[in-house]
């Protein structure tokens, strides 16, 4: 047997606000090319987990590694030194996020919205990466918006913009944190379609979802997480549909 | 459309009802018609005004007061020392601003007293104050602080730390100081409205911004200003208003290339008041309305991708910031359908 990579691990991550802990030692492991869907009821603290994989917020305590690399710091000579914030933002090129309100920048068209990133963070050739979101665009069904502003769009069309904007940088991890949330019942199935394309080409994903019926399906390993520590996690079959912790069987009795 | 609609019932005739009255406005109209007639007969035939004087010549074999030389030059005057104490005031107010916002304790009290100190400054003041500097200080320049008594220290006399300094005289007399004057004023009252601006941002703007690998400065230039500046940029059209009329002020540094002073000084030789001072609204009205033709299309450019109800949305928020609070995030984001 061949090993998988693994893309990320965290280990024993606590993070609080103040006097509020809201991570308590979270440990989780994702392969490279795995789908891992994180359920949990409010508070929980998933979004917060999400936010330090790519270090949106510093962690008190604990590792995060993605794709080999610590998040946020550099290890020499067995000390942690805080990462600059050129060195931060570099490591957040290869690792994309979907937010739960899309976040689209509205004084730009959907197509500057996606070239944005590529174009001035990495610096690449303007032609190419107009092509390339393009072709991004028409992937998530949206060739015909290019040139509209977010303001004149459907959420379900503004979140597949937002997937493609943070597919453009050619992530190798992408975060999604209750990507449906916030859309009308009848156009969530539009963005799940753009995910479960993105699942079985084979791209890493962290999902933060109340859609049971996505992680059933598309997920590899679902993540219950409660009071700020992951409670019970494995394939979706055993975990949905055969959960052993109390905890996870009362949530999933409410929002199933 | 209607094909299909005549298949399935007839269309009804269009509704031809008779529109409701409205009398209190047809006597509104009315008496200010009449107001409006009495004023205009009032302007046109009462000599006290002399347009002649205004407009076409004021004095044996010359042109009206508003078009003489020096009036001219005091307009020039007026137009650049507006321009000038703007720029100073928008780029200082945007540094000011971004310090305020900063995590940082020392920038954001340095940038709370720099807009406590100058907001509290009148203008009159400040403008005064400036043209008189010259008398606290005969050179200014920047070099080594303390540098004569570092000097003393190792026995050295007059030891010289400056790098490069100017006479003050000539430096911070007339036009230069009525700049800064204007200028960093003007930067107190500028760095509130660009906070209120940058404020008014939803959060998920930067944050998505910064998961993309931007760095700061470039949330800043190409994320948040260019949002904030629909916020920014109607508070900003009245300051540039209000800048025009205050530079009447720097008469006292004093500066004599200004459109007030050279009115007055007209007004003054030939002892008459009236009309030269309805010249100088003359002027005044019509660098407002040049300025608002330049505010119309300005806001026009940053309200890119708003449409009419996120204009009227931006409006609410406007009042919103200038009230203190936090404009309502998010708007134009919201998923509408
Ligand atoms: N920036 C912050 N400052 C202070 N407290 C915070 C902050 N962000 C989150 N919290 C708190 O941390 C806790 C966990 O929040 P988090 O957003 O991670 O929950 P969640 O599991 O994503 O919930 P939801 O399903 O409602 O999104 C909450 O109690 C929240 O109030
Ligand atoms: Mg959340």
């Amino acid at each position: 047997m061949t090993e998988i990579p693994v893309m990320v691990r965290a280990d024993n991550v606590h993070k609080s606000f103040g006097s509020l802990e809201v991570l308590k030692g979270v440990d989780l492991t994702v392969a490279s090319g795995e789908v891992a869907c994180v359920l949990g009821p409010s508070g929980s603290g998933k979004s917060t987990f999400l936010r330090c994989i790519n270090h949106l917020e510093k962690i008190n305590a604990g590792r995060i590694e993605v794709d080999g690399d610590l998040v946020g710091y550099r290890e020499r000579g067995g000390k942690l030194h805080e990462m600059g914030e050129r060195d931060v933002a570099r490591q957040r090129q290869s690792i994309g996020m979907v937010f739960q309100r899309f976040n689209l920048f509205p004084h730009m068209t959907v197509l500057q919205n996606v070239m944005e990133a590529p174009c001035r963070v990495k610096r690449e050739n303007k032609a190419e990466v107009r092509d390339r979101s393009r072709a991004l665009l028409e992937r998530v069904g949206l060739s015909d918006k290019v040139d509209n502003y977010p303001g004149q769009l459907s959420g379900g069309q503004q979140q597949r913009v937002a997937i493609a904007r943070a597919l453009a940088m050619r992530p190798k991890l992408m975060l999604f944190d209750e990507p449906t949330s916030a859309l009308d019942p009848e156009l969530v199935g539009e963005v799940l379609d753009v995910m479960k394309d993105l699942a079985r080409e084979g791209m890493t994903m962290i999902v933060v979802t109340h859609e049971i019926g996505f992680a059933r399906e598309v997920a590899d390993n679902v993540v219950f997480m409660d009071g700020g520590v992951v409670v019970e996690q494995g394939p979706p079959n055993e975990i949905i549909a055969n959960p052993q912790q109390e905890r996870t069987k009362a949530f999933l009795s409410k929002v199933l | 459309m209607t094909d299909q609609q005549t298949t399935e019932r007839a269309r009804p005739e269009p509704i031809k009802a008779v529109p409701v009255r409205h009398p209190g406005r047809w006597v509104a109209i009315v008496v200010l018609a009449v107001l409006t007639a009495m004023f205009l007969h009032m302007l046109l035939t009462n000599e006290g005004f002399r347009w002649s004087f205004i407009f076409v010549s004021y004095e044996e074999g010359k042109r009206g007061v508003m078009f003489t030389e020096p009036v001219l030059e005091g307009l020039r005057g007026t137009l650049l020392l507006t321009v000038f104490s703007m720029l100073i005031g928008v780029v200082l107010g945007v540094v000011v601003a971004i310090m305020r916002l900063s995590p940082n304790k020392i920038l954001s009290s340095v940038a709370w007293l720099y807009t406590w100190f100058f907001r509290a400054a009148p203008r009159l003041v400040l403008a005064v104050v400036f043209g008189n500097l010259n008398v606290l200080w005969s050179r200014v320049g920047f070099g080594l602080p303390f540098d004569k008594q570092i000097g003393a220290l190792f026995g050295i006399d007059n030891f010289n730390g400056q790098i490069w300094s100017i006479e003050s005289k000539d430096l911070l007399a007339g036009f230069v100081a009525a700049m800064l004057a204007l200028g960093l004023s003007e930067a107190a009252y500028m760095a509130e409205i660009v906070r209120a601006g940058i404020q008014s941002i939803d959060e998920g703007q930067p944050e998505a911004a910064v998961a993309l690998g931007m760095s700061r400065g470039q949330v800043l230039r190409r994320i948040v200003l260019p949002q904030a500046m629909r916020v920014i940029v109607p508070p900003t059209g009245n300051e540039v208003i209000a800048m025009l009329k205050d530079t009447s002020v720097v008469a006292f540094v004093p500066v004599t290339a200004e459109l007030f002073f050279q009115l007055r000084a007209v007004s003054a030789r030939t002892f008459v008041v009236l009309p030269v001072l309805i010249a100088a609204l003359i002027w005044y009205l019509i660098l407002c309305s040049i300025l608002m033709v330049g505010q119309y299309f300005l806001e026009r450019h940053f309200g890119k991708g708003y449409g009419a109800a996120g204009r009227a949305r931006m409006r609410l928020q406007t009042i919103q910031a200038e009230q203190g609070g936090v404009g309502a995030g998010g708007a134009g984001l919201g998923g509408t359908t």
